[in-house]
């Protein structure tokens, strides 16, 4: 008996300059506090793998939950992509009046120049846009075969600005012009896309707080089942001086692993839509003639995709464990 | 180190578990309590574990009064006292040396120091040996054991004990009290419920006697 107490004595002392060696640098406690969650995180990944099925299950539904309105955020982006190609190119055209000739059509298009809201100014007479369209359409023949030309002489504007209003008063004053017959504008389908992207990002905001919601109850059920299951556990921790933090830690780095793991999965599927959707997109995209391509979530939306996973499964499994643990009692 | 006066405990159903439970354990000392079961003297031991709260009176565990504890100062409390369960209480997935090694764990022990005493709580109830092996392959005895080197291994100032030896044979009963004495010599209090008479005889300690929630008998003999 002398000899445990001893031993005990002589384990105390170690302990007291542990102790001591602990408070006078910190590090000595930051490895071993490092040294516990390691430890936990490991338990808490071993646990996901002893159940693979429900883990699998709570890991799809979590990454097909995030998937969605980041679909939506993604299809939006490439809108925008599209948008900023064409805005860059938006374009008034002048169609003149027939009874304006070559050389005063090229006038109108020359005055304009001097309109310092106006890049550019290109007159294309009604010859050459019959010889552009014959061309381009492949209707030569046809057209060939017509008596007079049906096409008018135009005057095609780049304006200087990409501000929707300026371009709109630039137009209202383009159409004062006495030689103008009427004019079009191209921008405009650029607006309702535009209005349509925006139409977009509110939908996937809507949605996206809708399945943050939903994802929250669904971490949060499966940690009051795993909370369920390990109650006896919970009860002998409780009764040996187990704080609830001590017994929500597990939990926590499960709710942190699913959600990293569905954020993963929900970005691997992603890859796979895009593609699919870029190889069955190309002959459509020939016929436009455009190198667009549809884009993926890129590095930093990858990364946030799966940073809003982790978080939210922190957080729900946060709100859950203390809920539930709170209940179970010796 | 336990103050208990005009303590009461009456359950939901309006049953009277404990009447009028007046009596003082100090430093570096052991008590039984006995009485036949439903007699109070697990509510007691749950009472002192703040488990469950008293009705009424006063409870008084190092120095802290348990109707002013607060939920958050519980797990705190439970830290100081260690407690040998009748049924064990042991986590069926830990190896016997995980079992032990919980409260330093749950108290931040260095883990080195941890590995040292657990090593020595199990040596000294003969199970080092064992220390790789799960619970559920342990006899009821050697269970009982474990619950013993996990209750003695935070060192604290007070250890409760329900049953201790109510599975063990005589020479083993023996050992484990003398592990317990061997506590009280260094100045932790011992509270042990038990039925087993002719052991309590044997060891010339002061006697709580319960009998339907009230103290019928206090043999306050002191060896020393």
């Amino acid at each position: 008996m002398a000899e445990w107490l001893m031993i005990s004595e002589l384990a105390m002392n170690k302990v007291k300059a542990a102790n001591r060696q602990n408070q006078a640098s910190h590090r000595g406690n930051d490895v071993s506090a490092l040294q516990i969650h390691r430890k936990i995180a490991l338990d808490s990944a071993k646990r996901l793998i002893l159940s693979p099925l429900s883990s699998l299950m709570t890991i799809v539904v979590i990454a097909v939950s995030l998937l969605l309105p980041a679909l939506l955020f993604g299809l939006n982006e490439n809108l925008q992509s599209i948008l900023l190609e064409f805005q860059n190119s938006a374009r008034i055209t002048l169609f003149l009046d027939n009874s304006v000739s070559e050389s005063q059509g090229q006038k109108v298009s020359d005055d304009l120049l001097t309109d310092n809201t106006i890049q550019s100014a290109i007159y294309v007479s009604a010859t050459k846009a019959l010889e552009e369209f014959s061309l381009s359409s492949g209707l030569g023949e046809v057209l060939r075969s017509l008596s007079s030309n049906p096409l008018p002489a135009a005057v095609i504007i780049t304006p200087a600005t990409l501000n929707t209003r300026e371009v709109n008063a630039l137009s209202q004053r383009l159409e004062t012009i006495s030689e103008v017959d009427f004019i079009q504008l191209d921008s405009q389908w650029i607006n309702r896309l535009s209005a349509l992207s925006d139409l977009i990002s509110i939908v996937g905001q809507l949605l996206a707080a809708i399945v943050i919601t939903g994802l929250f109850f669904i971490i949060g059920n499966t940690i009051k089942l795993s909370i369920e299951n390990r109650r006896q556990e919970i009860q002998v921790i409780k009764l040996v001086g187990g704080t609830d933090i001590y017994i929500a830690r597990p939990f926590l780095y499960t709710g942190l692993l699913f959600g990293i793991l569905g954020g993963s999965v929900a970005v691997f599927l992603q890859l796979i839509i895009l593609i699919m959707l870029n190889g069955s997109l190309q002959e459509l995209i020939q016929l436009y003639s455009s190198n667009f391509e549809l884009r993926g979530f890129g590095f930093f939306n990858s990364l946030s995709l799966v940073i809003t996973g982790a978080l939210v499964g922190w957080l729900g499994a946060f709100l859950a464990s203390f809920r539930y643990i709170r209940g179970v009692n010796p | 180190m336990i103050k208990i006066n005009k303590l009461s405990k009456r359950y939901g159903d309006g049953q009277d578990a404990l009447t009028n439970i007046n009596f003082e354990i100090g430093k570096g000392e052991m008590s039984f309590v006995t009485g036949h079961s439903g007699a109070g003297k697990s509510t007691l031991l749950k009472l002192i574990l703040a488990i469950e709260k008293p009705s009424g009176g006063d409870l008084i565990v190092n120095g802290l009064n348990l109707n002013k504890l607060s939920r958050r100062e519980i797990p705190y409390h439970r830290r100081k006292i260690g407690t040998v369960f009748q049924d064990h209480q042991l986590l069926t997935d830990r190896t016997v040396f995980e079992n032990v090694l919980l409260p330093l764990e749950i108290s931040g022990f260095p883990v080195e120091d941890a590995k040292r005493r657990v090593r020595a709580a199990l040596d000294k109830v003969g199970l080092l040996k064992k220390e790789k092996i799960f619970p559920a392959a342990l006899s009821g005895g050697e269970q009982q054991r474990v619950g013993i080197a996990r209750a003695v291994v935070n060192r604290p100032s007070i250890i409760l004990a329900d049953e201790p030896t109510g599975n063990l044979d005589p020479n083993l009963s023996a050992e484990v009290m003398k592990v317990f004495e061997q506590f009280k010599n260094v100045g932790v209090s011992l509270l042990v419920a038990s039925h087993d008479t002719s052991l309590i005889k044997t060891l010339n300690y002061r006697v709580i006697h319960l009998d339907h929630g009230r103290m019928v008998n206090d043999i306050g003999i002191s060896n020393e």
